[in-house]
């Protein structure tokens, strides 16, 4: 078992196993060897430890992918159910679930949580990109002009 | 609750009751800023809330009003959620809509400007459909920035496999030197690729010249990024502009009609292009392409020369209906070598390296070595006439007049495989990696796929004969005697549209990544029965000439 200690001091106890889906702790447990001293994340709060830990609860025997480019295709578009029902979450928390991914190098959660981002913006025109994130045209109307026809080639193929 | 300032409004809790966890911020998220979390006052969904609450409450009221601000403010978390409970409890739907709508755009977050760069550009890899990151680069001056960085292009570049080795987009000036890549765009690159795939798909530039052909039979085309060569059974030679289409000479030397021809170099200068052409005079002609200066004439055959190929700029190879094929030295104007052992007319042929394979009449292939003319293989197994000849060097493909495909080892000359499938004359080959088409008689194009030895696609393409072909890896194109020419898609098999209006017959036809070229024969609307030729050039690479349109870098670019 591995204690894992969060930016706001709660402590979460979980297998090693589970604890070294991120390969940020699992390169700490080899560099620091047994040890019972819980181990801080200074960079995650206790919400969304336990959200991460979740995660790698369910994911804890999904083998290691080494081949992560080889499947380039299929990665553009899946994500699996349970991990869609996981991500179904507010902006805020899936903000901050990217974060830890990225902090905690977990890179299949961290794959999830950028495409569901990505699936936020497929498909959507500039203005409903700026209401999905609350964006703020921020463009002159020459400059918006100008960056319409920039743009044109894409559109009506 | 009306009167609770903007600036105070915290951010959503849960309410009570569930498990509560602390909301102190985590002191190294630094990279969002605090603003966001404090909305300012001038939104412009608060409508009338911006008049002055003097105008609703008395002094006693606001005063009031101000001591259960700060008593808020003093509040611990939890209190403060216990409060907010209470008062939104005490709301009716309306008030809660506010509430909401106030919210809603608060609890959003502009994901790709807040996240560190690095993973907002992962974000956008996962975004194939460049409709999708144009509409994004439109959404704020922020996400412009990021939607110019270029790995995001090379990463669609990659993934729409527009990298394409054996073509270019402008053909071999795009193998400049190291300096003009200096300023590639992946993006610049991306859009004018899929630019050119979208001219493809609906319809490029197409000019149509008229009667500057022999409007009896053109035999043979071919065509680089300046200039378009056809021969003719007129015993012409023309020579086009490849951009414009207009004239820039006629070769005459020939007795009889030209039946086959060739040309190689690219008029750079030190690489003149040099034709060598064939046909009913028997005699092999070799000229200055950029001058139109014939350099020599070469006798030997004793009957027309069918088919002509060239190894480089010294060596042409010539198949004839004397039954021999024979080996020039163009540069110096000289025979090589004879290369007998056909017993009937040689109708095609094909070099690769030092071998050159001959289908004949006879129903026989031979493989020779160039540098020595002699035969190392005899093909033998068709039972008819070989009209059609592949290589790469490794396989032999043949087609015949017995409807079958052959597949032989270049190695040991075996045949590895008889493909079956075409009801007539197999007389159009085309072989590239494990992917042979085929064209018959028949109309029908068959895709092989070579490792399997299966036909992928058999496409009735014409009501008549396939007279010409040509294919590459993403299409198809296909003329026949039906006069149609038509675009097909060579992973599905699909028709993807009509090239050319109907003419009386399609005589031959090339395509390269940005263009095509066909010449056909069609009737002449003021009288039916009188032909005119007709040569139509498409061109797919509509933004060739936007100024801003710099493509510069070679295919070999790397885009893994």
């Amino acid at each position: 078992m591995v204690q894992l200690l969060s930016s706001d001091n709660e402590t979460f106890t979980v297998d090693k196993q589970v604890a070294e889906r991120s390969i940020l702790i699992k390169n700490m447990l080899e560099d620091v060897g047994e040890s019972d001293a819980p181990i801080p994340l200074p960079n995650v709060t206790a919400k969304i430890l336990k959200k991460v830990i979740d995660w790698c609860e369910h994911h804890r025997s999904d083998p290691v992918s080494q081949q992560e480019e080889v499947n380039d295709r299929k990665r553009l578009t899946e994500i699996d159910e349970w991990d869609q029902k996981f991500m179904e979450v507010d902006q805020e928390t899936l903000f901050e679930i990217i974060l830890a991914a990225n902090y905690l190098d977990i890179k299949p959660l961290l794959d999830i949580g950028c495409k569901t981002v990505a699936n936020m913006i497929k498909g959507k025109s500039p203005e409903e990109i700026r209401r999905t994130f609350n964006i703020v045209n921020d463009f002159t109307p020459e400059e918006e002009a100008q960056i319409r026809k920039e743009n044109e080639w894409a559109e009506d193929r | 609750m009306d009167l609770c300032r903007a600036d105070d409004l915290s951010p959503p809790a849960t309410p009570p009751g569930s498990s509560v966890s602390s909301s102190s911020p985590s002191p190294t998220l630094l990279t969002r800023p605090p603003q966001r979390l404090r909305p300012n006052y001038s939104d412009p969904s608060l409508g009338d809330m911006l008049i002055q609450p003097s105008a609703l409450f008395s002094a006693c009221e606001l005063d009031h009003l101000q001591q259960v601000k700060a008593a808020f403010q003093q509040m611990d978390p939890q209190q403060k959620q216990y409060f907010l409970f209470e008062i939104l409890n005490c709301c009716d739907t309306q008030q809660l809509n506010f509430v909401s709508s106030y919210i809603a755009p608060r609890l959003k977050i502009d994901f790709l400007k807040e996240l560190p760069i690095e993973i907002s550009l992962y974000i956008l890899s996962f975004i194939d459909d460049p409709k999708t990151l144009a509409r994004a680069s439109r959404v704020s001056t922020f996400w412009n920035s990021l939607l110019k960085d270029e790995t995001t292009w090379k990463t669609l570049c990659h993934k729409h496999h527009y990298r394409r080795r054996n073509s270019t987009i402008n053909g071999t000036s795009l193998l400049g030197p190291p300096a003009r890549r200096l300023d590639f765009s992946y993006r610049e690159y991306f859009k004018r690729k899929f630019n050119i795939e979208a001219a493809w798909e609906n319809g490029g530039k197409v000019s149509t010249f008229l009667d500057s052909l022999d409007p009896g039979l053109v035999t043979s085309l071919q065509f680089d990024d300046d200039i378009i060569v056809a021969g003719c059974d007129n015993h012409k030679i023309e020579v086009f502009d490849a951009r414009s289409g207009t004239k820039l000479r006629t070769m005459e030397g020939h007795e009889g009609g030209v039946w086959a021809l060739q040309f190689h170099g690219s008029g750079e200068p030190g690489d003149h292009r040099i034709l060598a052409s064939g046909g009913c005079d028997r005699n092999v002609r070799v000229w200055d392409l950029d001058t139109g200066r014939l350099l020599h004439v070469m006798r030997g055959h004793t009957s027309t020369v069918r088919c002509l190929k060239l190894r480089d700029k010294n060596t042409a190879v010539t198949g004839s209906r004397d039954n021999t094929l024979r080996v020039w030295d163009i540069e110096r104007g000289v025979q090589k070598f004879v290369l007998l052992g056909h017993q009937a007319s040689v109708r095609c042929l094909e070099i690769h390296g030092n071998l050159a394979v001959s289908g004949s009449y006879d129903s026989t292939a031979r493989i020779w070595d160039l540098d020595t003319g002699r035969c190392r293989h005899v093909l033998s197994g068709h039972y008819s006439q070989i009209y059609s000849i592949a290589f790469d060097g490794d396989k032999v493909i043949t087609g015949s007049l017995d409807t079958s495909i052959r597949v032989w080892s270049a190695e040991t000359g075996q045949c590895l495989a008889t493909l079956h499938g075409h009801t007539s004359l197999v007389g159009q080959l085309q072989l590239n990696g494990h992917t042979l088409v085929s064209g018959g008689s028949d109309g029908c194009l068959r895709v092989w796929d070579l490792d399997s030895l299966e036909c992928i696609h058999r496409i009735s393409a014409h009501d008549n004969s396939v007279t010409c072909l040509q294919f590459d890896d993403r299409r198809i194109i296909s003329g026949g005697n039906d006069g149609r020419t038509k675009l097909w898609d060579i992973k599905t098999g699909r028709l993807i549209r009509h090239l050319t209006h109907p003419a009386k017959t399609v005589w031959r036809l090339q395509f390269n990544d940005t263009k095509a070229v066909i010449v056909m024969q069609r009737r002449r609307s003021t009288n039916p029965d009188e032909s005119r030729s007709a040569m139509e050039l498409h061109n797919f690479d509509l933004l060739a000439d936007d100024p801003t349109a710099t493509v510069t870098a070679d295919e070999d670019v790397d885009m893994a």
